[in-house]
């Protein structure tokens, strides 16, 4: 295996002792959990979502599901991982249940670089947004596997460890789910494919 | 030389960098003379590229995001307590009649979560009896694990808080539930025991870790803790009828002591669901 499993820091005694204050009832403690994680949930829900409101929004109930479900928590896999599943899980019930959007302006942020030319601005973000509906498609094992690499952009071995399954079925999954992406997203992918050689040319 | 199919079946971890170099080799050579495979490839490449280029989020503030979200947490020991003062002003029989009906709506209020250092304590006590009473046999399994995993949550927060005589008596009461469930445990799915019993092991040393790092190290805690780790041991060992080995022997079911290398060669990918799809 090219990269292999590097061990995870569940040694942090620190956030052991947030986590376990927060399940019983803590709140400043959840509130430096919070701090500690907030932004990871929202880049999740926004590379799912692509729209900043909706994503907070995600994310704040992201958080209520896992002030919830504290208490249930075991420290037998890290925490980041068991945050990335809730979230993962969240995002794309979010992204099913959203109409797919007609409007194309002003949803999205800009990449940060550059000036970019407007017209490759506006086929990216087209792009994007098919790629998000045809995750949201997807059957759901497949779904909330590649979720965790395309939204949580998580590795092989750190999807094995959020999901409890042996890697050789995240290949399987990851495998399938790409297929099946390529298969709808067959035009799609191909005439940007085209677009890229046509610019270069 | 790979042959079309299995070069395909590679190509998603292969552009993902999953493969080792000798695992690439064979791939390398079948795409240098596969216009269709090398076609494929840019593809799978074109897609990756779509799925890591979505954009992270600009940078939020976390004052209003945390206070909007405090305003929608459950704020359950403040709004409880006075519930229960009038409780006690009405005398022990409308306290049963309402835990009852606690139990009865298995709601999320004050008591489930409360401490043995919390005044509500004995509320959830009795809720905790009248539900293993009322629950049918095929649920006492589960009941019973979930009651013996709320005793070692109560331990752990105990030691955190320097009160080692409350965690000794929860882990007490953690060694009395496992010891009655060990029967159903035996006969339960040995798989699914091994987990439980995986899970309990993982807590118990969560709180041996509570009492050591609060710098107590309690000796009365560590003498429990041992004596209930023994008794998760005992109902591990095999009685006279040996289950299927093949359902106990495994990664899933045969907790390691120590992190084992990424194994050689690379798992292979399962048969996939869409076997036949394409």
């Amino acid at each position: 295996m090219a990269q292999p499993e590097v061990p995870s820091p569940e040694g942090d005694a620190e956030e052991r002792r947030l986590i376990d204050r927060s399940a019983s009832g803590d709140q400043e403690a959840f509130r430096q959990l919070v701090l500690r994680y907030h932004r990871l949930v929202i880049n999740v829900a926004f590379r799912a979502l692509g729209e900043l409101s909706l994503a907070e929004d995600v994310a704040q109930d992201v958080f209520i599901k896992v002030h919830k479900a504290l208490p249930t928590y075991r420290h037998d896999r890290p925490f980041k991982h068991w945050l990335h599943r809730v979230a993962a899980n969240a995002v794309t019930d979010a992204l099913r249940r959203r109409r797919p959007v007609v409007s194309l302006d002003g949803m999205e942020q800009p990449p940060a670089s550059g000036v970019p030319d407007p017209q490759d601005v506006a086929a990216r973000h087209d792009l994007q947004r098919a790629v998000r509906h045809a995750i949201a498609n997807l059957p759901p094992h497949y779904r909330d596997t590649i979720a965790l690499q395309a939204f949580g952009e998580l590795s092989y071995d750190e999807i094995a460890r959020a999901l409890d399954i042996p890697l050789g079925t995240v290949m399987s999954r990851l495998n399938g789910a790409k297929r099946l992406l390529r298969e709808r997203l067959g035009d799609l992918v191909r005439s940007s494919d085209d677009e890229v050689e046509a610019n270069t040319a | 030389m790979l042959s079309h199919a299995t070069t395909r079946d590679w190509l998603i971890p292969y552009a993902d960098g999953m493969l080792a170099s000798d695992e690439r080799r064979p791939i390398d050579g079948h795409l240098a003379g596969c216009a269709a495979c090398a076609a494929e490839l840019r593809e799978v490449r074109e897609l990756n590229l779509l799925l890591v280029t979505l954009p992270p989020a600009p940078p939020v503030a976390f004052a209003p995001f945390w206070l909007k979200l405090q305003a929608t947490l459950p704020q359950r020991r403040t709004i409880k307590l006075p519930t229960f003062a009038r409780y006690r002003k009405l005398g022990l029989a409308f306290a049963v009649a309402a835990s009852a009906a606690l139990a009865a709506a298995s709601a999320a209020l004050a008591a489930p979560s409360a401490l043995p250092d919390n005044p509500l304590y004995p509320v959830k006590q009795l809720e905790e009896s009248l539900r293993v009473a009322v629950t049918p046999s095929s649920g006492q399994l589960p009941l019973k694990l979930y009651l013996a995993g709320e005793r070692l949550r109560e331990a752990q927060a105990m030691a955190y808080d320097h009160k080692p005589r409350l965690a000794a008596t929860s882990l007490r009461a953690f060694g009395v539930i496992v010891n009655d469930a060990s029967a159903a445990l035996k006969h339960a799915d040995p798989r699914a025991a091994s987990e439980d019993l995986k899970r309990l092991r993982a807590d118990l040393d969560a709180v041996e870790r509570a009492n050591v790092t609060r710098n107590d190290d309690d000796a009365d805690i560590k003498q429990v803790v041992a004596a209930d780790l023994d008794e998760i041991d005992r109902i591990e060992q095999p009685e006279a009828v040996t289950p299927d080995p093949t359902l106990i022997i495994g990664t899933q079911a045969t907790p390691q002591p120590t992190p084992q290398p990424t194994p050689r060669p690379t798992p292979r990918p399962e048969p996939s669901d869409d076997e036949h799809h394409r």
